[in-house]
């Protein structure tokens, strides 16, 4: 911009006949959107944080009772957990003794293994998305295409892993107001978090299909630009951002 | 596509001409996020369980975050602007941190 003062520029940028942020409205739209959703999140993160915290933090295994990952094999699992006092209504149970088992080994005490495999599968498949708008800034409709498809293969694997995940919790007694674990809002806030999170996943797998049959039939080639992609890409990604937060609060702390 | 004058311009169908910024970052940020979550689950079988430890968890899920946002989302090809607009609005967090977590663990459910 050649404007020679800082009042000038502003004029020229808000006097119309431009575009101030030189975007365009879908897209500025959908960065209100995630603006307010990010807030929704926080909410949620926020307030599993203040039920948690005023909870007493589960006191670390004794000597003769820690875990080494596989190592143990046990169907009575939740039940010794409680007999040495792990699992209780008093405090918070700790995650790792919880969020503990990975498909067809069943029995072994591997912590974290799941949802790390989760998190990867969720961040491979937001690098496909951002090549998918690559290669729609190239007007490359096969790229667009196959990147496109590849998505909501890791979108639709994250739903997958997230049903095992929820099935394992309720099959163990979890429900929306009790569980073997500990307090009744432990497995409530577990629900309610991830439960809205994979909303989102499966609302962006459902959007991700309708712009993958849009790139096919030509739509965007017809239009001249690939940018509902791109708007598309940035929900996609913004789900993949607050999954690090729930990888983080809900398994690592 | 710069429209020169408000009779051109029509603010619902504007959408600027973006150029492809090659794949090399999209690697990069691919490698760091790898890298990031890599440590966190070293860190999570290694360190004793303190407050330290969360810190540091927290620290990476917003240094992730950092990258996504400013790559993936390409937040930072955009004018800065919008990235305020965005980003600002998001210190109201700070304030429901302050507000329910500082002060949670003594006006929720065990007094």
């Amino acid at each position: 911009m050649t404007s020679n003062s800082a009042s000038a520029s502003t004029t020229k940028t808000w006097s119309g006949g431009r575009s101030p942020y030189n975007v365009s409205y879908g897209k500025l739209m959908m960065w209100i959107f995630l603006l307010s959703d990010a807030f929704t999140f926080s909410s949620l993160l926020i307030g599993y944080g203040a039920v948690r915290f005023s909870y007493p933090k589960a006191e670390p295994l004794a000597q003769e009772h820690v875990i080494k990952p596989m190592s143990h094999v046990s169907h009575e699992f939740i039940e010794e957990m409680k007999e040495i006092g792990a699992f209780s209504e008093a405090h918070w149970p700790s995650p790792d003794l919880v969020f503990n088992h990975f498909p067809f080994l069943h029995g072994l005490h591997l912590p974290l293994f799941f949802v790390s495999l989760m998190t990867f599968i969720l961040i491979f498949s937001s690098v496909t998305m951002v090549l998918a708008v690559e290669a729609g800034h190239r007007m490359d409709k096969t790229k667009v295409r196959n990147y496109m498809f590849y998505t909501i293969l890791g979108g639709l694997a994250f739903l997958g892993c997230q049903a095992w995940e929820w099935t394992q919790f309720i099959t163990a007694g979890c429900s929306l107001d009790s569980n073997p674990y500990g307090p009744a809002q432990f497995a409530t806030l577990f629900f309610v978090v991830t439960g809205f999170h994979g909303f989102h996943v499966f609302s962006g797998v459902v959007i991700n299909l309708i712009i993958y049959i849009n790139t096919i039939i030509g739509t965007y080639e017809k239009r001249g630009h690939y940018e509902m992609i791109e708007k598309v890409g940035l929900y996609w990604h913004f789900v993949d951002l607050v999954w690090v937060f729930v990888f983080t609060f809900f398994y690592l702390i | 596509m710069h429209y020169k004058n408000s009779e051109e311009y029509e603010p619902i169908s504007y959408v600027p001409h973006v150029e492809s910024h090659g794949t090399s970052e999209i690697w990069r940020t691919l490698t760091i996020l790898t890298v990031l979550t890599v440590v966190d689950i070293i860190l999570y079988f290694t360190m004793p369980l303190t407050g330290f430890r969360n810190f540091i968890f927290i620290v990476l899920g917003i240094v992730k975050a950092y990258y996504i946002v400013a790559s993936f989302m390409h937040m930072k090809h955009e004018k800065i602007d919008l990235a305020a607009c965005i980003l600002v609005p998001l210190l109201f967090v700070l304030g429901l941190i302050a507000g329910l977590l500082y002060e949670g663990n003594f006006w929720l459910l065990n007094p």
